[in-house]
């Protein structure tokens, strides 16, 4: 594996008396797509909001592009989160919301507008530009909200279940997307629990639940685990996880 | 101060996209302005006061002063009994009653406040604004009867001889005692008449000085600290309407930003949560400044809204706009949901507006409820726009105003931004 971009060890957090995260350690290479696979109330989301800052974990250590505090402008400036809610200003422009986070990362000018176009036309809403946001379907909204945790080019990208609830064209967008960010050197950590992105995008999966790692590997080790005679990810998943349903 | 700059113009955006925002806080403050000012004006002048004189005395004296209130264009005075005029005054159909009783002749009406001699004024308590207007009224007319009382001829002039007359047949009174008094009042009989014979001999002396000046309806602001028109009541309201409006939008703003997560992004962003957080304080701060400000301009030009201090205004709208600021935040942490924060904020400042001036003006309020308005911030925001409007406040007067709304947005922001913080940790 290349030099860690991502590390997280020992991460213990509790909401409450509900524990989330109950010693979770990981490292992501540089260049890596990582994909943390689990179903919902797993800990996925908190282990993210732990990696940017956002949430102080009860223990353990997070290290970002070798820095331990990811709360640090310096590190930031180099992380590009993309949250599972859509994160946007509804009564803003597609345009106008990548202006506006592009400014808090410092953009102004040539610069500023040059990334607003080139992320308008990764998400393919070049045409939309000027439409506020609210008048987008799901799908426009799903990939404005992914363009607009890449508007600052970060070197570490992470992405809370960007393809929720999102038409089969979009999703194909998105997926085209992160390959072109692995394929610049991107670092990426992805979570879902839909088991056909995480065997396209990812380079290795850790199955997570009761914020506890079950497996961590390539995906085509984690088949090797499959109980079915056909390897399958979901089978490996199921098998792992459990078939109790998570109302969460 | 970029992003702080970038923060606060998107959120002025937003709020201009933002319909029914736009509507509470510009238009629904204007239209309760305008509203309650054309429902308070009733025409250009002020309606005659009815009142009731109540004359048992039965002297020159109080016949003088009787002829002297009914004189004045600003009263409508019907004479009656006193029983009669303190329950036309209880029932609300006359607004005061003036009693004369009896020896106010002989005292002039300058008794002591137990002595009961002394003209009485029966008030309805819930027409205080017009108290003072009708005292000066009152005052007016007695000084009036007392110069023309003191003219040749008349009983003023009169009762120093006679009381002249008694001293000197008094032997009670010390030989000296006596005559340094009756030497006192025949000084003071010879001035009044060197006075009189001046005022008779100067040529624009028409009119017998006993008449004395005429009481005309005056212009009160002209002289005196109230407002001129409804409407120089109802838009200082308006404008802690307006400012309720912008803590109210800015606070369920802040919620919505924690629910969407585009506060997260913020967070996330490299700057510090200072810089969000004073990002939202501007945007709020200029939200305001700029309603109330329009709101005033309206005032001023469309109605005619004096405004007699434009600094000490400036200094008013930013020290309220900054206290309105520092509320929202706090208001803005109250819950976790729209409904939650919606919920106490109103509640929290629909209280503040009925105690503080926003619904009853404060020159009406009853003395109770004028205590009680201490304690709302609107009020002291109230006062400081009244004070640069038409209260004609000096820099001293309106320090504490000014001094408690700054006072409790600056605590308003510090709670605020830590509870938020908290909030999102």
């Amino acid at each position: 594996m290349p030099a860690a971009a991502i590390e997280v060890e020992d991460l213990h957090h509790a909401y409450g008396a509900v524990p989330a995260l109950n010693g979770i350690s990981f490292q992501v290479g540089a260049g890596e797509c990582f994909g943390l696979l689990g179903p919902n109330g797993a800990g996925k989301t908190t282990t993210i909001q732990a990696i940017v800052g956002a949430l102080r974990p009860d223990r353990g250590r997070v290290a970002i592009l070798g820095e331990d505090d990811p709360t640090r402008p310096s590190v930031r400036s180099r992380i590009g989160v993309v949250p599972q809610s859509l994160a946007l200003y509804q009564e803003l422009t597609g345009e106008e919301n990548l202006a506006f986070f592009g400014k808090l990362y410092g953009l102004n000018g040539a610069r500023l507008k040059a990334r607003v176009d080139a992320t308008l036309a990764l998400a393919g809403l070049t045409d939309r530009a000027k439409d506020r946001a609210s008048t987008y379907s799901g799908g426009m909204q799903r990939r404005l909200n992914l363009v607009c945790g890449l508007i600052h080019d970060p070197l570490v990208i992470l992405m809370d279940e960007p393809t929720v609830g999102v038409d089969p064209q979009s999703r194909n967008l998105i997926f085209e997307n992160i390959e072109s960010l692995k394929a610049q050197g991107r670092t990426v950590l992805y979570t879902t629990h839909y088991m056909e992105e995480a065997e396209r995008l990812c380079d290795r999966v850790a199955i997570v639940d009761h914020g506890k790692i079950l497996a961590l590997d390539r995906v085509s080790a984690l088949l090797t685990l499959s109980p079915t005679p056909s390897p399958d990810l979901e089978a490996v998943f199921l098998h792992l996880t459990g078939t109790t349903l998570r109302d969460q | 101060m970029s992003a702080i700059l970038a923060i606060a113009l998107k959120d002025l955006k937003l709020l201009a996209r933002d319909k029914s925002g736009f509507f509470w806080v510009l238009v629904f403050p204007l239209l309760i302005a305008l509203f309650f000012g054309s429902v308070f004006a009733g025409g250009e002048s002020r309606a005659p006061m009815p009142i009731a004189v109540v004359d048992e005395d039965g002297s020159a004296f109080s016949h003088s002063m009787a002829a002297e209130l009914a004189k004045s264009e600003a009263l409508h005075v019907h004479g009656m009994s006193l029983d009669s005029a303190r329950t036309a005054v209880r029932r609300g159909r006359l607004t005061a009653y003036v009693l004369f009783p009896k020896g106010s002749g002989q005292s002039l009406g300058f008794g002591s406040a137990n002595d009961s001699s002394s003209i009485e004024l029966g008030l309805d308590p819930s027409r205080r604004a017009e108290a003072g207007y009708l005292k000066g009224l009152v005052t007016q007319a007695l000084f009036s009867s007392l110069m023309g009382s003191f003219t040749l001829e008349a009983p003023g002039r009169e009762a120093i001889r006679e009381r002249i007359a008694s001293i000197e047949a008094d032997t009670t009174i010390a030989a000296t005692r006596r005559g340094e008094l009756a030497l006192f009042y025949r000084n003071l009989d010879q001035m009044l008449g060197s006075l009189d014979r001046v005022e008779r001999a100067a040529p624009d002396s028409a009119a017998p000085r006993s008449a004395g000046p005429r009481i005309r309806t005056r212009d009160m602001t002209a002289e005196t600290a109230e407002p001129r028109s409804p409407f120089e009541v109802t838009f200082p309201s308006a404008v802690m309407w307006a400012l309720i409006g912008v803590c109210m939008s800015f606070a369920i703003s802040i919620v919505h930003e924690r629910l969407t997560g585009t506060l997260l992004r913020l967070r996330l962003a490299p700057i510090s949560r200072t810089q969000v957080l004073l990002g939202k304080a501007l945007a709020a701060f200029l939200a305001a400044m700029g309603a109330t400000g329009l709101l005033l301009t309206f005032a001023s030009l469309v109605l005619g809204v004096r405004i007699t201090n434009p600094p000490a205004l400036l200094a008013a709208l930013a020290a309220s706009a900054f206290c309105f600021v520092g509320i929202m935040m706090v208001i803005s942490t109250l819950g976790r949901t729209h409904q939650a924060v919606s919920g106490a904020g109103w509640a929290i400042l629909l209280v503040m507006s009925m105690t503080g001036g926003g619904m009853i003006p404060l020159i009406a309020m009853p003395s109770w409820m004028v205590t009680l308005s201490h304690f709302s911030l609107v009020k002291w925001g109230v006062l400081a726009v009244e004070g640069a409007i038409w209260r004609g406040f000096s820099w001293s007067e309106m320090a504490l105003p000014l001094g408690i709304l700054v006072a409790v947005g600056a605590l308003g922001l510090a709670i605020g931004a830590r509870r938020l913080e908290r909030a999102q940790s």
